[in-house]
């Protein structure tokens, strides 16, 4: 333990020594230190496990009105018993004392000081000191810690109406610990104590999870791609049938897909583009195409939706541009899956624009937020071809694990929109890249709002 | 995606003079991925556009052409019968149309090799039967019937003994009783016939698309089998047989063809496509420069046949490589034999100029404000439930917009407030230490035209002196820092906040939302033990320029 103690420190140390337990008012005075000095000392020796701070209530009294008016001219009952020596007739004894002869009398008859027999009165036997007259000689003009009378008799008086006032203070009780007992004061230094313990304070701070979506935004941004924005609620047209997949295909079933119970869109394209595109999906897929289910609102399942309706209506010719925001699917909400979470998507437009350039962009990103061990193997995705997927090494689970999925829009998705040139598209959860990056197991961590893990995610790593 | 579970012993047979390490090795370059390995036994997960891959039998022929020790297409070897025929009635025309089947015969076939095949039919009748009710496959011993077959309707009183079953049960009690019959029949609910084939004597084969007949069980005893598939259309019909008949042959049945005729009907092709693609498409999408001989391997790689005609490549397809559907799908096979892991990743300069959109640029700025003013931010779902924005919250819904269907009660409806959310985190923090200030930006949903998003700012801070003067001097601190704006407010009444300690946030004239002191009440209902007070609004376009 440090022996380095500041002057405050020192000074309430000494005084507990002489004095073993006090109160901070009673520090205040015997050290001569402020309120707030005292406070503070009282703090770090605490935190020092060099004090013990024991509170208790007591109880502080004074007189009340009636009280105080007693003090001056005693008790009712004692100017009766007073009255009696020179009076007897109940008149004036009625006269002499007011509206206080009623209680007084009542008091004496019960004790037995006196006897009554018709309008006469006589004094009989009472004690020297009556019930209550210490205490009140006692409060007198001060304010006085219960404790220190003799409760018996003040609890007659604490009955009276008005005769005492109880207050009901928290005090609190200063002495030191056992290990502070023998600290010698001569022996510390004037310095303060660095090596103690502070109280923890809490960084207000963004989200951990916003931190890493800012982040992948900035490297976009770098590699020269633009961010556009779309709806998370969509269309069925631009979420499914703009990109290839058929109305009957498992993938659009409401296990997977969260439909809007009731709601469909009125206008969802331009004449033309839906056309064109029923076409593509009748030849290829051999089904009646029906607009009506693709009227049908979902929740995005991926911002896919957003850029191909870019495309659709700038129809460039060079273009690099991303998209980022939540999607939905009806899951089940496991430690692997939610129900909603964030994607980044971005596309690539250009004449000679092909696989081993999605492939190096991938390689130049994961690069770009610390992962340099990755493979590209072959994968299926209704409106890419070629389909690629990325498979990263994570140290710490000591395993391949899939990341970004990516690959060239068919032309049966491109064509029917008046899109000419080829399109790299690639895409991923946030939310994968984010566990990896703060070492979570459990993805439902990102929204539970645990202040305990979001004052203390670390927020570089 | 599908998962098939194989063993590397039977694929190492079957793909002949490859090691199990190659093999592992090779396997996602098929577009496979290992879910998980156990000594022999491999999980994998494949494609649903490949369906010939959920048997062992598939999965080799396409590692023998990966590996180069087998290459080229896969041809069907079909045996012209006239043995085996089936008339087709009109009366199914309007039911399900169309039937076609072969005959697979002296094959060996074992526990292992019947599960393989259950399961290639599930995925099949999933994938491209759209759960049964464009193809379906009925698979049967072929010695327990008798040719030739008919394709008829009958009515729902018709008995026979189905699969899995001991006794006679009549149409109507499959479709109550059965697992299967009630899982499709839906598919049958509009028509009182239903279709079935029969055999000469008038005995039940199968009931498509729910379940085949008892007595045509496939067990380790058949030697010849009887594939049929109907549909309610003709080349579904054909693609999946083509499936099913290219997955026997190399499975060492020998194929014999079976007639079909009447309504509509013909006998099964499973012919070859041919498609031209040109070497200068491969490369400019590849970002490759491979030859013509180099590219016609590749292709043999990915088991297509592939020859050059002048300028271009004429490829061969065999029928159950439908999911081809035109020359940038031939690309694919060529990436796929040249090998993945042999492309070189590239990166070329970027040709245009990066931009943030602005909205995050405003929305990044206002989060820095409120850390500034000391707020921790919070992330919520915009999936979530009555229980959450309205009952704990003490509000009234206005219109609500719910999800069909959705896995979890905690997600149901579009929230149109961030509050309630806060609230709910707050009430989940009670052992936390004071004071907790938290903020959240995120999309809130309206119903109009048919849905409006718009992004809310929603503030809460909660410990023993919270009060109302705190609070709207945080409004007034972020809006005039972060946009120079200023505010005023204006009492009103609203059942999330404190009667009298509340108040519509204005600027401009025009109100943005509401700020106070949360209902007592409320603040019990979510458990908290501390005053909170709190502030929502609507980030419209006179706070965020850019919207």
């Amino acid at each position: 333990m440090s022996q380095v103690f500041h002057d405050i420190e020192k000074k309430i140390i000494a005084s507990l020594k002489d004095n073993p337990k006090q109160t901070p008012e009673n520090l205040e005075e015997s050290t001569k230190l402020s309120p707030d000095q005292i406070r503070r000392g009282i703090e770090w020796l605490k935190l020092k496990e060099l004090a013990n701070v024991d509170e208790s209530q007591t109880s502080l009294v004074s007189l009340g009105k009636n009280g105080k008016e007693s003090l001056e001219k005693g008790l009712p009952e004692r100017r009766l018993l007073e009255l009696l020596k020179t009076k007897s007739k109940l008149s004036d004894l009625q006269k002499e004392l007011g509206p206080v002869f009623g209680p007084a009398m009542g008091l004496a008859r019960k004790n037995n000081w006196v006897e009554a027999s018709a309008d006469q009165i006589t004094l009989k036997n009472p004690p020297d000191v009556l019930p209550g007259e210490k205490s009140l000689k006692q409060i007198g003009e001060q304010k006085l810690s219960a404790d220190k009378l003799d409760s018996d008799d003040l609890s007659g008086l604490l009955r009276r109406p008005d005769f005492v006032v109880e207050e009901i203070v928290k005090t609190k009780q200063i002495s030191l610990t056992d290990s502070a007992k023998s600290i010698n004061l001569d022996a510390s230094s004037g310095g303060i104590d660095v090596e103690a313990k502070v109280p923890e304070v809490f960084v207000a701070r963004t989200h951990p999870l916003k931190d890493t979506i800012d982040e992948i935004r900035e490297i976009f941004v770098t590699l020269g791609f633009s961010e556009i924005y779309g709806n998370m609620t969509q269309s069925s047209f631009w979420n499914f049938d703009a990109l290839f997949t058929p109305q009957d295909h498992p993938a659009r079933e409401l296990q997977d897909t969260f439909y809007l119970d009731g709601i469909s869109a009125k206008k969802i394209a331009t004449p033309e583009q839906i056309k064109k595109v029923s076409e593509s999906h009748k030849k290829n897929w051999r089904y009646q195409w029906d607009i009506n289910e693709a009227r049908k609102m979902v929740l995005r399942t991926h911002t896919t939706c957003v850029t191909i309706k870019h495309l659709a209506e700038t129809k460039p010719d060079e273009a690099r541009v991303f998209s980022l925001g939540r999607v939905f699917r009806n899951e089940k909400v496991s430690y692997k899956h939610l129900v909603e979470f964030n994607q980044i998507e971005g596309v690539v437009v250009g004449k000679d624009a092909n696989l081993r350039n999605l492939m190096g962009i991938q390689r130049e990103f994961y690069k770009r937020i610390g992962i340099t061990k990755i493979k590209f193997w072959p994968t299926f995705f209704p409106y890419t071809e070629p389909s690629l997927q990325t498979m990263v090494y994570n140290e710490r689970l000591g395993k391949w694990v899939e990341l970004f999925g990516m690959g060239i829009f068919r032309p049966e998705v491109t064509k029917p929109l008046g899109i000419t040139k080829p399109v790299l598209a690639w895409g991923g959860g946030i939310e994968r890249i984010a566990m990896l990056k703060y070492g979570l197991d459990d993805v439902r961590e990102f929204y539970n709002n645990n202040l305990n893990w979001l004052r203390s995610a670390t927020k570089c790593q | 995606m599908p998962v098939v579970e194989l063993s590397y012993s039977s694929l190492q047979k079957l793909i002949g003079k490859a090691s199990k390490k190659q093999i592992a090795d090779s396997l996602p370059f098929l577009g496979l991925d290992i879910e998980s390995e156990d000594k022999d036994l491999v999980r994998i997960e494949y494609s649903p556009n490949r369906p010939d891959y959920s048997t062992d039998f598939g999965i080799a022929l396409g590692m023998q052409g990966l590996l180069g020790l087998k290459t080229g297409a896969i041809k069907l070897k079909i045996k012209k019968s006239k043995q085996y025929s089936i008339t087709v009635k009109p009366d199914v025309s309007k039911v399900r149309p169309f039937v076609t089947g072969i005959v697979a015969k002296n094959g060996k076939i074992d526990d292992k090799t019947i599960k393989q095949l259950m399961a290639m039919q599930e995925d099949l009748h999933f994938g491209i039967g759209r759960k049964r009710k464009k193809s379906s496959i009925g698979i049967h011993d072929l010695d327990k019937i008798q040719f030739p077959l008919v394709y008829t309707t009958s009515d729902r009183k018709h008995k026979f003994t189905p699969l899995n079953s001991e006794k006679e049960l009549s149409v109507d009690e499959i479709l109550k009783t059965t697992e299967v019959g009630k899982d499709y029949g839906d598919l049958l609910a509009n028509f009182s016939k239903v279709p079935l084939i029969l055999d000469t004597n008038n005995k039940t084969v199968s009931f498509p698309p729910i379940i085949n007949a008892a007595v045509t069980t496939v067990t380790t005893k058949t030697k010849n089998l009887f594939v049929e598939v109907t549909g309610i259309n003709k080349a579904d019909a054909e693609d999946m047989l083509s499936v099913v008949a290219t997955i026997l042959q190399s499975a060492g049945f020998s194929l014999e063809s079976v007639q079909i005729s009447g309504a509509k009907n013909t006998s099964p092709k499973l012919a070859e496509r041919k498609m031209t693609v040109s070497p200068l498409l491969i490369n400019q999408t590849l970002g490759l420069d491979l030859n013509t001989s180099k590219i016609v391997s590749s292709l043999k790689k990915s088991r297509l046949d592939a020859t050059v005609k002048g300028k271009n490549i004429v490829c061969v397809i065999p029928a159950y490589r439908f999911d081809i559907f035109g020359p940038m799908d031939l690309v694919e096979e060529v990436a796929l034999g040249y090998g993945i892991q042999n492309l070189e990743p590239t990166i070329t300069p970027s040709q245009t100029l990066g931009q943030t959109n602005p909205i995050s640029l405003e929305l990044k700025s206002l989060s820095q404000t409120m850390i500034g003013l000391g707020y921790l931010e919070a992330l919520n779902s915009s999936l979530t439930s009555k229980r959450v924005l309205y009952e704990m919250a003490n509000r009234e819904p206005k219109t609500i917009i719910s999800v069909r269907d959705s896995k979890s009660q905690e997600h149901t409806i579009l929230r149109d407030s961030i509050l309630p959310g806060l609230l709910e985190n707050l009430s989940k923090n009670i052992h936390e230490s004071y004071p907790q200030k938290l903020f959240e930006t995120g999309t809130v949903f309206s119903s109009e035209n048919p849905i409006s998003e718009t992004i809310n700012l929603s503030v809460v801070s909660a410990h023993q002196d919270a009060n109302f003067t705190e609070i709207k001097s945080v409004l007034q601190s972020m809006l005039k820092t972060g946009f120079g704006l200023e505010i005023t407010t204006k009492t009103t009444e609203h059942p999330t906040f404190e009667k009298g300690h509340c108040a519509s946030v204005i600027i401009d004239n025009k109100t943005v939302g509401v700020i106070g002191e949360i209902n007592s009440k409320i603040i019990e209902n979510y458990k908290i033990r501390v005053p909170v007070v709190g502030f929502e609004i609507s980030l419209s376009k006179s706070i965020l320029k850019s919207l």
